[in-house]
C-alpha cells in the first residue's frame, strides 16, 4: 500500500526550486512538475472516471488550473502532489456533475482485475476490486476523498488533513464512516444479487 | 479511552506496515472485534489499480499543449498591461511603477476632463456621451486594486451598476440595453473566475457568500427587467438568468464546503425565491416562465439535498441543515401545491417532479434527524397540500426513501439526544465527518 513516492525520490530541495521557478513563471520548470506528476493524476483521475478519453481530458485541465493556481501555493503547507490531487478531486467532482453517471462511458475495466491478491478474509466476503471501486465511487465528497489519498495514493493522514484542511482526527473519523459506508453499500448490494 | 476511529487506523497502519496481522488487531481490541473486523477486512481489500499509465503520445500532446496556453497567456498578459483586457484572466502582478503609471494616468485624465466630468459619469446609461468616462473610471479603479478578494467586489458592485443601468433603459431606451447586458456579463465572468480561483483560499468562504447572495438579489432584479424589457431583449435576458444561476450552484458548492449552514439557507432562499416568480407568472399565464423558474428550483433543491448529506465537506452542523430544509420544505411544498392547482395538464409532470424532490429532501433529513436520536417537533413525513389529487399523493409517497436506522450502535454510546457524548460509530452514512472533534466531543 505505502510505495516510496515522487516527492520522497527527488530532493527536497529540488522540488521546492522547481516550485519556487514554476511560481515565478517559469514555464520549463513547470513542465518538468508536469513530467513528473502527470502518470500520477492521470491514473489518480482514472480510477475515478474509469475511461481514458474522459480521463486524459481531465488531466490535461488539472495541469492547466494548476498553471492557473501555482502563484497562490504555498511551499510550506500541503505536498504539491496533494494538492494537485486536490485539483484533479474538484474537476472530477465537476464533471460529474455536468454528466449524469448513465451517461459515462467506462471502458473495459478489466485493469482492476478480480484476480488482484486479496485478503482471504476479503475475498470470502467477495469484496473483489471491480465492486470495491464502484462502491468507492458512491461515496460522498471528503469520504471518497480520503479512501483514496489513503488507500490508492499512499498518503499519511497527516498529509491528507493538511490537503483538505482538517484535522489529523477528523479525517480518521472521515476513514471510519466511509469504510462503514462502505460496507453498507456492499452488503445492499450482495443482497440484492 | 481511544475512539473506534483511531483504532481502526491504528490497525490499518500496523498491519500495512507488517507490525500486527488482522488476528493480532482483532485479539488486541477484542471488545470492538465485532465493529472493527468488517471495516478493517474492506480497508484492506482496497488495493491500488493495476499499472495504467496515459499513453506517450498523450503526454508529448498534452505538454506541447500547455506549454502552447501557457505562452499565450502571456502574451495576452502582457497585452492587458497595455490596455484594457478581459478581467478574467489577469494575472498581472503591479510593480511600484506601474502603479504609478496609472496614478499620473488618472491626474491627467481627471484634469483634462474636469474632476465634475468624471463625477458627472456616474449617472450616465450606455448611449450618453460620457458613459465610457465612466467605464473608464471603473477600469483604473480595478486597476488600483491589488488584491483578488477586494477585485471580486468591485466588480460586483459594478455589476450591480449595470444592472441599474439594464433597469432604467428597459422600458425606455431598450435599443441599448445590450451594452449593459454585456457589461453585467462581462463583470459577472470575473467575479465567478476569480472566486472559483480562490477557492482553497481562507477568504473564500466569505467571499463565495458575497457573490452567492448578490447573485440571488440580481436574479431578482433581472426577473424585474425581464418583466419590463422590450421582446427582443427578453430572451438575452433570459439567458443571463439561466448562466448566473447555473454559476451560483458552482458558488453554493464552494461555500457548501466551508459553511454548509450558511450555503444551505441561502439555498432555500433562492429557492423560494424562484418559487413565488412561478408562482406569479403561473397566475399570468406566462408559461416559459414558470418553467424556467422551476428549472432553477430543482436544481437547487437538488444541491439542497446534496448539501445535507454533506457531498461538499463535512456537515459539522446538520441538524440545523437538517431542520432548516424541514421548516422550509414544508413552505415550499404549499407554494408547490398552489402551483400545481393552476398548472395545465401538459406541465403538471414538472410540478410534481419539483414536490416529489422536496419530499424526498424532506425524508432524508427527518431521517437522517431520527436516525442521529436528534428529536424535532416536525412531522416525520411531510405534509403534502391538501389540494392536489390523491393519486399524485401516492406516487410522490410511495417513492419516499425508507428510514434507515443504525444497524451496529458502538456499546456503550448513547445518542446525541440523550445528551450523551456523540457516537463513535456509524451514523447513518448521509453526514460526514466533522460532527466530531479529534477528542470524540462535539
Amino acid at each position: 500500500m505505502y510505495t516510496k513516492r515522487i516527492d520522497e525520490i527527488v530532493t527536497d530541495a529540488g522540488l521546492e526550486l522547481l516550485i519556487e521557478r514554476a511560481k515565478s513563471d517559469d514555464a520549463d520548470a513547470f513542465g518538468k512538475l508536469y513530467d513528473m506528476y502527470i502518470d500520477r493524476i492521470y491514473r489518480h483521475v482514472y480510477y475515478r472516471v474509469g475511461n481514458a478519453a474522459d480521463s486524459e481530458d481531465l488531466t490535461q485541465e488539472v495541469f492547466m488550473k494548476a498553471w492557473q493556481a501555482i502563484g497562490k501555493y504555498k511551499i510550506t503547507g500541503t505536498p504539491f502532489l496533494a494538492w494537485l490531487m486536490r485539483i484533479s478531486h474538484n474537476l472530477v467532482v465537476d464533471f460529474y456533475r455536468k454528466k449524469k453517471k448513465d451517461e459515462l462511458h467506462l471502458d473495459d475495466d478489466s485493469w482492476i482485475t478480480d484476480s488482484a491478491p486479496i485478503p482471504e478474509e476479503a475475498a470470502e466476503l467477495g469484496y473483489g476490486q471491480k465492486r470495491l471501486r464502484r462502491a468507492i465511487l458512491e461515496l460522498h465528497g471528503d469520504q471518497q476523498q480520503v479512501l483514496m489519498m489513503h488507500f490508492i495514493e499512499g498518503f499519511t493522514y497527516a498529509e491528507i488533513a493538511s490537503s483538505l484542511g482538517k484535522r489529523e482526527g477528523a479525517i480518521r473519523v472521515i476513514q471510519h464512516r466511509a469504510l462503514t459506508r462502505l460496507r453498507q453499500i456492499l452488503e445492499k448490494e450482495k443482497d440484492v444479487r | 479511552m481511544k475512539k473506534v476511529a483511531d483504532i481502526l487506523a491504528l490497525c490499518i497502519e500496523d498491519i500495512a506496515t507488517g507490525m500486527s496481522t488482522l488476528e493480532d488487531c482483532l485479539e488486541k481490541y477484542a471488545s470492538m472485534r465485532q465493529q472493527l473486523e468488517p471495516l478493517l477486512k474492506i480497508a484492506l481489500s482496497i488495493k491500488k489499480p493495476g499499472d495504467i499509465k496515459p499513453s506517450t503520445a498523450f503526454k508529448v500532446r498534452t505538454r506541447v499543449h500547455l506549454m502552447e496556453e501557457i505562452h499565450a497567456r502571456r502574451a495576452k498578459a502582457k497585452w492587458w498591461q497595455i490596455g484594457f483586457g478581459e478581467g478574467a484572466q489577469r494575472t498581472v502582478r503591479f510593480g511600484r511603477s506601474r502603479a504609478a503609471a496609472i496614478v499620473v494616468a488618472v491626474l491627467l485624465a481627471a484634469s483634462a476632463l474636469g474632476v465634475g466630468t468624471a463625477y458627472a459619469s456616474q449617472d450616465s446609461l450606455p448611449g450618453d456621451v460620457i458613459y465610457p468616462v465612466k467605464l473608464g473610471t471603473e477600469h483604473i479603479r480595478l486597476m488600483l486594486t491589488t488584491d483578488d478578494a477586494s477585485r471580486v467586489r468591485l466588480e460586483l458592485a459594478f455589476a450591480s451598476t449595470r444592472l441599474q443601468e439594464m433597469e432604467a433603459l428597459a422600458d425606455t431606451r431598450s435599443d441599448k440595453i445590450g451594452v449593459a447586458i454585456s457589461g453585467y456579463q462581462r463583470n459577472m465572468k470575473t467575479v465567478f473566475a476569480e472566486t472559483e480561483q480562490l477557492e482553497d483560499e481562507s477568504a473564500s468562504a466569505t467571499l463565495s457568500e458575497t457573490v452567492a447572495v448578490a447573485i440571488s438579489r440580481h436574479l431578482v432584479i433581472l426577473c424585474l427587467i425581464e418583466d419590463k424589457a422590450s421582446e427582443g431583449s427578453r430572451e438575452t435576458i433570459k439567458q443571463v438568468q439561466e448562466l448566473i444561476g447555473e454559476r451560483q450552484l458552482r458558488v453554493l458548492r464552494i461555500l457548501a464546503g466551508k459553511n454548509p449552514v450558511r450555503a444551505t439557507e441561502i439555498t432555500l432562499d433562492t429557492m423560494q425565491q424562484w418559487l413565488e416568480r412561478a408562482n406569479v407568472a403561473m397566475a399570468e399565464a406566462k408559461i416559459k416562465r414558470v418553467e424556467m423558474a422551476l428549472c432553477q428550483f430543482v436544481a437547487l433543491r437538488g444541491l439542497g439535498n446534496e448539501i445535507a448529506q454533506g457531498a461538499y465537506g463535512p456537515n459539522e452542523e446538520f441538524d440545523i441543515v437538517d431542520e432548516m430544509n424541514m421548516q422550509c420544505t414544508s413552505n415550499h411544498l404549499a407554494i408547490l401545491g398552489a402551483i400545481y392547482e393552476k398548472t395545465p395538464e401538459d406541465m403538471k409532470g414538472s410540478v410534481e417532479r419539483a414536490m416529489r424532490l422536496s419530499a424526498e429532501g424532506y425524508c432524508q433529513a427527518s431521517n437522517s434527524l431520527l436516525a442521529s436520536g436528534i428529536r424535532h417537533n416536525l412531522p416525520e413525513k411531510p405534509q403534502l397540500p391538501a389540494d392536489i389529487p390523491d393519486g399524485v399523493k401516492a406516487r410522490i409517497l410511495d417513492d419516499l426513501p425508507e428510514e434507515t436506522p443504525l444497524s451496529d450502535e458502538i456499546p456503550g454510546s448513547s445518542g446525541f439526544g440523550d445528551g450523551g457524548p456523540a457516537p463513535d460509530g456509524p451514523l447513518n452514512g448521509s453526514h460526514q465527518s466533522g460532527y466530531m472533534s479529534e477528542d470524540g466531543s462535539h
